[in-house]
């Protein structure tokens, strides 16, 4: 009998820096009251959004002073939506220890701070946009993701729903977008999404995002538009 | 040359297998040397479907393997010259279909001068839904009107797009084909279903055609006769037109309007 060719074999384990797009969770309180309305509030429409998605909560915008959060609680509380929180950034002291002590990797982190440090900037440092654009021009079906990394996507047919792009710099998409539009995924928050066809399950820039029930705002719904951020952190939704 | 077709949807319970029990039939109809093979490991239903269940000797997985050759293990259709049937096995283990295997089952069969082999899909997204449309030339994507069903079927068409071995090569890419099945005019009229325009709108891919609801293909499936053969029935209708559109032929659609049944005309005898 024939046998098969066994292919050299591959070392079984290599390293490799690698850079993926994941969720921010920007916490702007670490009450538990608060947190847990507004979980709720914010998942009600999408109950399994994220299927699976990596995600850090972003500490940078709590006060100095911020009691930790009951950090196993809420890893556990996003895990039963979809999310996998692994990490905090920004964060110092306490709260970091506390992130620690749950099991959560610390990233930036200047060791333990004796005083707690003024609140650092609200986002990481945006990394501009340089790669060449990236074009597609086959239709994004469901589960299929594309990223441009360091750079412009342009899709020249439809994302269906359940499909997702992601870009550091500015998503254009000259046909139905009906999926996930991630622009400035490295924070740059000057990126902008633009379609001609606006009917998205999701919409997000530099981070900040927006999700849409069954009915987005009539004045686009359906039609060309451009999506991009305004001065306090708001996704703003415009005709074209 | 052959023409690999497989019948796909990603969803289970669709009407895969009974399509391809009909355009395998149909296309054998026509003339052409057509084989059928039955990639569901563990299920074995095509053949019931085709009603050669009693007949089956060896079956895939042993030609795989080598128990047996393609020759001894095809199995010639009662009801169309031209189609032989290559059933499933009832093997648990569902990695026994090898990309290689199933390469060389399918360069045989062109070596034997078939025309077309039609590929019947196991429903999901996983090894044996892929291993069936590594190899195709033609995809027909069977969906019924229900949302799942249309969701399901964009992802299988990704998965197409993406795993075929035609995109692998990066060769013309796999032709895509929208059957839709179990199709209910009056429900779909009622805004209970999709229509067939929803699914065309939201798949964007060519459709092949549009197969009504009806109980004559339960009825064609526990004679084991595929439906097809049920001559005059809009079934079988509907699924001749898709394989002449197959073809190239243009048949406009059948059996997809809601006709109000005209009871106040009646009533009033009005002409
Ligand atoms: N056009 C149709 N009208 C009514 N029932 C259908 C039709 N097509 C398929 N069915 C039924 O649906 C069920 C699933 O069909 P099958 O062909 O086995 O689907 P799959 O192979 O996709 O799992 C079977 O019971 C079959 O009789
Ligand atoms: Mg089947």
């Amino acid at each position: 009998m024939p046998r098969r060719r066994e292919p050299r074999p591959a070392p079984a384990l290599e390293l490799k820096t690698t850079r993926f797009a994941g969720i921010q969770i920007i916490l702007n309180s670490t009450e538990h009251a608060a947190l847990n309305t507004h979980l709720t509030t914010l998942f009600a429409a999408t109950p399994d959004f994220f299927g699976g998605e990596a995600a850090v909560f972003e500490c940078g915008r709590l006060p100095a002073d911020a009691a930790p959060p009951d950090w196993a609680w809420l890893v556990q509380e996003l895990k039963s939506r979809g999310l996998n929180p692994f990490a905090v950034q920004n964060a110092s002291g306490e709260l970091a220890a506390a992130a620690a002590q749950a099991g959560l990797l610390v990233l930036n982190a200047a060791g333990p701070a004796p005083a707690p440090e003024p609140a650092p900037p609200t986002d990481t440092a945006p990394v501009p946009a340089a790669a060449p654009t990236r074009f597609v021009d086959k239709p994004l079906r469901s589960g299929q993701r594309v990223y441009a990394a360091g750079g412009d996507i342009v899709v020249l047919a439809a994302v269906s729903p359940g499909a997702e792009v992601i870009a550091d710099g500015s998503i254009h998409v000259y046909a139905p977008l009906k999926g996930r539009a991630l622009a400035g995924a490295r924070g740059d928050t000057s990126a902008r999404i633009f379609t001609t066809h606006l009917e998205a399950e999701l919409v997000s820039i530099a981070g900040v995002y927006r999700t849409f029930d069954a009915a987005p705002d009539t004045a686009v719904a359906k039609k060309p538009a451009q999506i991009r951020l305004a001065e306090a952190s708001q996704i703003v939704i415009e005709p074209l | 040359m052959t023409t690999i077709i497989t019948v796909t949807s990603g969803k289970g319970g669709v009407g895969k297998t009974t399509t391809s029990a009909s355009i395998a039939s149909g296309l054998a109809l026509r003339g052409f040397k057509t084989a059928v093979l039955d990639f569901d490991v563990g299920l074995r239903n095509l053949d019931l479907i085709m009603g050669c269940e009693r007949r089956v000797v060896y079956d895939f997985v042993n030609v795989i393997q080598g128990d047996a050759n393609l020759h001894q293990a095809l199995i010639k259709d009662k009801h169309a010259d031209n189609l032989f049937v290559l059933p499933a096995s009832q093997t648990r283990d569902k990695d026994a279909l090898t990309s290689e295997g199933v390469e060389k089952v399918l360069k045989e069969l062109e070596h034997q001068g078939f025309d077309y082999v039609v590929c019947d899909s196991p429903a999901g997204i996983e090894h044996g839904a892929v291993i069936a449309l590594t190899f195709a030339d033609e995809a027909i994507v069977v969906t019924n009107p229900e949302v799942s069903s249309v969701r399901d079927s964009d992802r299988i068409l990704g998965i197409i797009q993406s795993k075929s071995r035609r995109a692998i090569e990066g060769r013309e890419p796999v032709k895509e084909h929208l059957l839709v099945t179990r199709y209910d005019p009056k429900r779909a009229h009622e805004g209970e279903m999709l229509t067939y325009t929803d699914i065309q709108e939201l798949l964007r891919i060519p459709l092949l055609g549009v197969i009504p609801e009806s109980e004559v293909v339960l009825q064609a499936s526990n004679q084991g006769i595929p439906a097809i053969h049920q001559k005059g029935t809009p079934v079988a209708d509907a699924y001749q037109d898709a394989i002449g559109r197959f073809l190239g032929e243009e048949h406009p659609l059948r059996f997809v309007e809601y006709e109000k049944p005209g009871l106040l005309k009646r009533l009033l005898g009005g002409k």
